[in-house]
């Protein structure tokens, strides 16, 4: 009894003040992937490297005729940050970011989109 | 008899560590002659193509009289080239770094698919129980004298005729469900009753079904039943890229990720016959081994938890959580993801922490841990919990072929990284503990053990990678070799995960997986659950299962 006392004193508490202090994933996380807008040339390498299909990109409409944008959507619900993105991008444009507070309650929050306009 | 055809590749192996294993085959030869079709071998994998009504025989005969260990066992689909099925049984024999592969070979030509047939092995050989069952429903090949041919993947829902491994079952299709029902064995007496547990259980945990039978307290009998989230995993393999399956086979056992992905990625090493950079294989070792660490931690928590000793349950779970940190800084994922890749590793562990910081974390680590043990063994009311409980005695270990920590504890001196060296551990010291009680204190302490030795082996391997790194010898600092092409072939690869020997068979054909089975440790462990709990209350069942640490996951791939 004495000696589990000892311990439990000893070792104080160690729970960090999370979420009131912020915890900073360390340098090299692998966490929620970002897309630069300005950077991506929406090439489509990271839709095909993308194993679990969370990256996809679409041909929107536009309000007049025919296709006229590209969208890609980058889903963190399906995503399993393996960073192949990462890799596979020639334009340093998608990048797995030290973000890891992902928690949602809808999928469409899960979700971000970039357009471009052909 | 057709002329042998032997070839040798120039994969280096030590000929002294194989020399059992050429023994046998030349007893084989001796024995089996006329049965024996052809002999290939590559690396330290002997291929014998034997008659398909000589199989049963000659593995009673490795097994029985030369100790050779059945691994694993399973089917391919070839009737796209050469008309028939294989069924290939994988045998090791214990002290030697061999297989010996045994494959007969089903004719599908103009036969009624519905009655192929192979003869069962598993009333000679318990071990090939779940693998001849799983055989019959995913490729409709009947184990014929099997003693108990009910569906084992399959559920009672899932349609007559329908087989999912086949080559001509398409992975897109969604077969009816269908009405059936499940016999269950029925222990029937007076005073007996059954306790039906799950497949939901209290906690987050996934799905299995417990049926105890029980007179009073004690179980008399405890039928398992799997399978719940059975994902053909086996299938999508076959329909996905190979640099993309390297990531599903890290994802088959959660926390067993690294040994699953080493596994993999071995295999298709040795079909490439590429040797990895030193570094690599002595990163893989570090991960492979911190993967150890915080699974053995959590494990020894989970014990404490389950015997009702919070304080110590406290603080193995806070050591855990600062292996856990220490595994994000290092690899940028809590659960060691994504570093393997074929051909190496895909970062260096050159990142934030440098290797003398890193060292001297660990020995606190170390430090911390040696404390916890001393503080959890100390307890007399901890200790008398685990003594005698949950005993898995050394021949039904043996018979099941039960791998891992819990073979160890069962008195069995059995462990792939000194069996089969792989990745870095042929170069590092390292001992194998052996416990023979077989209870719960002896999975503990072997655990324990293992542990201690896990640190001392990073260490090892951390200063050897710090020597690499100002040796002359090696300029470049590469981790990872270029694949280009991968060539057609078949091979195995297999690591020690914190649960036990984990091994793939793959076949590449065209640059695509033809076939690729995984056989995960707990598919292995869990029918030995049946027989640990037996004279155990049912209080204890929590505790035998938590010591057992075994995968669902991993077991219903």
């Amino acid at each position: 009894m004495f000696r589990l006392l000892k311990n439990t004193i000893k070792s104080g508490v160690v729970t960090t003040k999370y979420p009131k202090k912020p915890d900073i994933a360390p340098v090299g996380f692998r966490g929620k992937p970002e897309i630069d807008s300005n950077l991506c040339t929406f090439c489509g390498d990271c839709v095909n490297a993308c194993l679990p299909g969370a990256i996809y990109l679409n041909e929107g409409e536009g309000s007049k005729s025919g296709i006229n944008e590209r969208i890609i959507t980058l889903d963190c619900g399906g995503c399993i940050f393996c960073g192949l993105c990462e890799v596979v991008c020639k334009y340093g444009a998608i990048k797995l970011t030290q973000e890891y507070e992902l928690a949602s309650k809808t999928k469409e929050n899960l979700t971000t989109e970039i357009r471009r306009k052909l | 008899m057709e002329k042998l055809n032997i070839t040798y590749t120039k994969n280096a192996i030590d000929m002294a560590d194989i020399a059992d294993t050429t023994d046998l085959i030349t007893i084989l030869r001796k024995n089996f002659g006329p049965q024996i079709i052809s002999e290939t071998a590559s690396g330290n994998e002997f291929y014998l193509t034997v008659k398909k009504d000589a199989a049963a025989k000659i593995c009673d005969c490795m097994y029985h009289h030369h100790d050779a260990q059945l691994v694993t066992m399973f089917a391919t689909d070839n009737r796209k080239t050469d008309g028939v099925f294989t069924v290939k049984y994988v045998f090791s024999r214990d002290g030697s770094d061999a297989f010996i592969i045994l494959q007969i070979e089903i004719d599908a030509k103009g036969l009624d698919l519905e009655r192929l047939q192979f003869k069962s092995i598993s009333p000679k050989i318990p071990a090939a129980n779940w693998y001849e069952r799983e055989i019959q429903d995913m490729f409709g090949l009947v184990a014929q004298g099997h003693p108990d041919p009910r569906r084992l993947v399959m559920f009672e829902d899932w349609p007559e005729g329908q087989y999912p491994l086949r080559k001509d079952f398409d992975i897109s299709s969604k077969p009816p469900r269908v009405k059936g029902t499940y016999e269950y064995k029925k222990v029937e007496g007076e005073g007996i009753y059954e306790i039906a547990v799950g497949p939901v259980h209290a906690g987050v945990i996934e799905p299995g079904h417990f049926r105890f039978s029980v007179a009073g307290e004690p179980i008399i009998n405890l039928e398992i039943r799997h399978f719940y989230t059975h994902k053909g995993v086996e299938k999508l393999f076959e329909n996905i890229s190979i640099d993309k399956a390297v990531f599903l086979a890290e994802r088959i056992s959660g926390d067993n990720s690294v040994a699953h992905a080493v596994a993999f990625c071995q295999a298709l090493e040795k079909i490439i016959s590429v040797e990895i950079p030193a570094r690599a294989k002595y990163i893989r070792t570090i991960l492979l081994e911190l993967e150890r660490l915080y699974n053995h931690v959590g494990d020894i928590a989970g014990i404490a938890t389950d015997v009702g000793f919070p304080a110590g349950a406290a603080h193995a779970n806070k050591l855990k959580e600062y292996l856990m940190q220490l595994n994000e800084e290092l690899t940028g994922s809590r659960l060691l993801r994504g570093m393997v890749t074929i051909g190496g590793v895909r970062r260096d562990l050159g990142g934030a922490p440098k290797i003398p910081d890193l060292l001297a974390r660990l020995t606190s680590f170390e430090h911390d841990f040696r404390h916890l043990v001393d503080f959890l063994f100390d307890t007399p009311s901890l200790v008398d919990r685990i003594e005698t409980t949950g005993r898995i005695y050394t021949d039904i270990a043996k018979a099941l072929h039960v791998v891992g920590p819990i073979a160890r504890a069962s008195g069995i001196d059995k462990d792939t990284r000194r069996d089969h060296p792989y990745a870095a551990y042929s170069e590092l010291n390292f001992k194998v503990f052996v416990q023979k009680s077989g209870d719960v204190y002896a999975r503990t302490m072997v655990r324990s053990d293992e542990v201690k030795e896990s640190f001392s082996m990073i260490g090892q391997a951390l200063q050897t990678l710090q020597s690499l790194q100002s040796s002359q010898s090696l300029p470049d600092a590469s981790i990872k070799v270029d694949v280009a092409n991968i060539p057609d072939g078949c091979a195995l690869g297999y690591t020690e995960s914190p649960r036990g020997e984990t091994v793939y068979w793959v076949m590449i054909k065209d640059g695509q997986i033809e076939r690729c089975k995984v056989r995960d440790p707990s598919y292995c462990n869990w029918p030995a659950i049946e027989y640990a709990v037996l004279d155990n209350i049912v209080p204890d069942f929590p505790l035998i299962n938590k010591s057992m640490s075994l995968s669902y996951s991993g077991n219903d791939i």
